[in-house]
């Protein structure tokens, strides 16, 4: 293999890096069995592979299993078979981690691939699915992740995801519109906003995963969600009641 | 110091009570502690400098960041790279400028004042404008690129050229004027793409993108 300096290195089937990365932007999944992959990821395999698409009978038992997610189900695909699968997603920084037995919430449209050892569930916070169990998954991000430990305040944007800490919650800092001048700046827009308050709060203790960049990878990968696509179908928003899913929901429409 | 460099991307500062940190909107990405953001249309230079930096176009949507704690910042996966500035004059464009401390006072020049009516044509040509932002006191600033930063020093009789869309900022006692390479080849569309360069004389140092795109 050549080094630095001398040209791309060249790999073949058995010289890939087994569930490593290749480079910063790409990883390869040594797969025997089965992956759960997201739609449009893979940009190269050896052996032999079949995608599925879920929901389509043959991938019932492992979707009831695994993927318990209807709002990303079109989203996804199954990789089947024995060879190297590579993943990258538009030359953003990827990387692997391991959960064991454990739980982490990751904004949707970052999660590339995982394997069916873990469960995959939608967060209560839009946009956001939570891993459960023991397995690998492969991320991206744009820049490079930072691990911070909470009490932290995070940009939306920049947040990756989050591990074994209570889901965060709002934070709204709008000090500087008080005050006769924050009235004068509320009334005439001069002076504009800084953009930053708005802000997920954490507390207690875990770890939270941030990117190098508070531009999200594709806002238009996450499927459109209000909190009243998050909901379980049937809860409609009604104003000045509660939402309240399920049953109870529609009885109060 | 109170700047940390996290990664290539990413830096955390200090905030102290009555400390302000300069930064671009947007680009806070997480803080800890109590740390408000404000925005601010006047920056460091109060109502005059403002005008003034609107009417140079010098003028890029600020806030102010203040408190007690730890800011995390990055922007739009732009490389960062902190830059001391011990006394001297550090010239910038605006929109490079990701955080600096309030201990730098912030002004604007005019390109002709430093290199007369070539600097004027520089501005033009690189597309920088005929105003450029200073940064001179004590303290860090931390600059945005795309592509790694690479600092090169200038010395007497080892003056440098550097492509204008790759060229960031520079300090120090230096004169840049606009090399024209301008030959037929060039007014036939046949030219190397390398007509104009940046030369920068005397003693400082240049900071240069491994890029040549513009912010």
């Amino acid at each position: 293999m050549s080094g630095l300096g001398s040209g791309a290195t060249v790999y073949d089937a058995r010289s890939l890096p087994q569930d490593d990365n290749v480079n910063p932007y790409s990883f390869c999944v040594a797969l025997d069995g089965e992956w759960f992959v997201q739609k449009g990821k893979m940009i190269a395999y050896y052996g032999r592979i079949k995608f599925e698409a879920l929901g389509v009978g043959a991938l019932d038992r492992l979707v009831t299993a695994n993927f318990n997610s209807p709002l990303y189900i079109q989203d996804w695909i199954v990789a089947q078979g024995k060879g190297q699968l590579l993943l990258a997603d538009r030359g953003f920084d990827v990387n692997s981690y391991d959960l064991e037995v454990g739980n982490l919430t990751i904004r949707a449209a970052n999660l590339l691939a995982f394997q069916p050892g873990l469960d995959l569930k939608q967060s209560i916070v839009p946009g956001f699915v939570t891993l459960i169990g023991t397995g690998k998954f492969v991320a991206a991000s744009n820049g490079a992740v930072h691990f911070v430990e909470p009490p932290i305040r995070v940009d939306p944007e920049a947040l990756l995801g989050w591990a074994d800490c209570p889901t965060p919650c709002h934070h709204f800092d709008t000090k500087y519109m008080r005050g006769a001048l924050g009235m004068a700046r509320r009334l005439t827009g001069l002076g504009g906003a800084s953009g930053e308050e708005h802000q997920y709060d954490f507390v207690g203790t875990g770890t939270v995963l941030m990117q190098s960049s508070e531009i999200s990878i594709d806002p238009n990968l996450i499927p459109a969600q209000t909190a009243q696509q998050n909901q379980p179908p049937g809860a409609q928003n009604i104003p000045g009641l509660p939402n309240l899913p399920g049953r109870l929901g529609r009885l109060l429409q | 110091m109170t700047f940390d460099q996290l990664n290539s991307k990413m830096i955390e500062a200090t905030v102290r009570p009555g400390q302000t940190l300069y930064c671009l909107r947007g680009a806070m990405l997480a803080y800890r502690g109590e740390v408000s953001f404000t925005p601010t249309s006047t920056g460091a230079q109060g109502v005059g400098g403002m005008i003034g930096r609107r009417l140079a176009g010098e003028s890029v949507p600020l806030m102010k960041a203040e408190g007690d704690g730890r800011v995390m910042f990055g922007y739009a996966g732009r490389h960062v790279h902190l830059i001391e500035i011990t006394g001297d004059t550090l010239h910038i464009e605006a929109d490079r400028l990701m955080v600096f401390e309030d201990s730098l006072q912030q002004g604007t020049m005019f390109m002709g004042s430093q290199g007369g009516v070539r600097g004027m044509i520089r501005g033009q040509v690189t597309g920088q404008g005929l105003f450029t932002t200073t940064l001179t006191g004590r303290g860090w600033c931390a600059v945005l690129a795309h592509g790694g930063v690479i600092e090169l020093p200038v010395q007497p009789g080892r003056s440098i050229h550097v492509d204008p869309q790759a060229y960031i900022a520079h300090r120090g006692q230096l004169d840049n004027r606009i090399g024209a390479n301008v030959g037929w080849r060039d007014v036939i569309g046949r030219g190397s793409g390398e007509a104009f360069q940046l030369e920068l004389s005397g003693t400082g140092t240049v900071y240069v993108q491994a890029s040549e795109e513009k912010l």
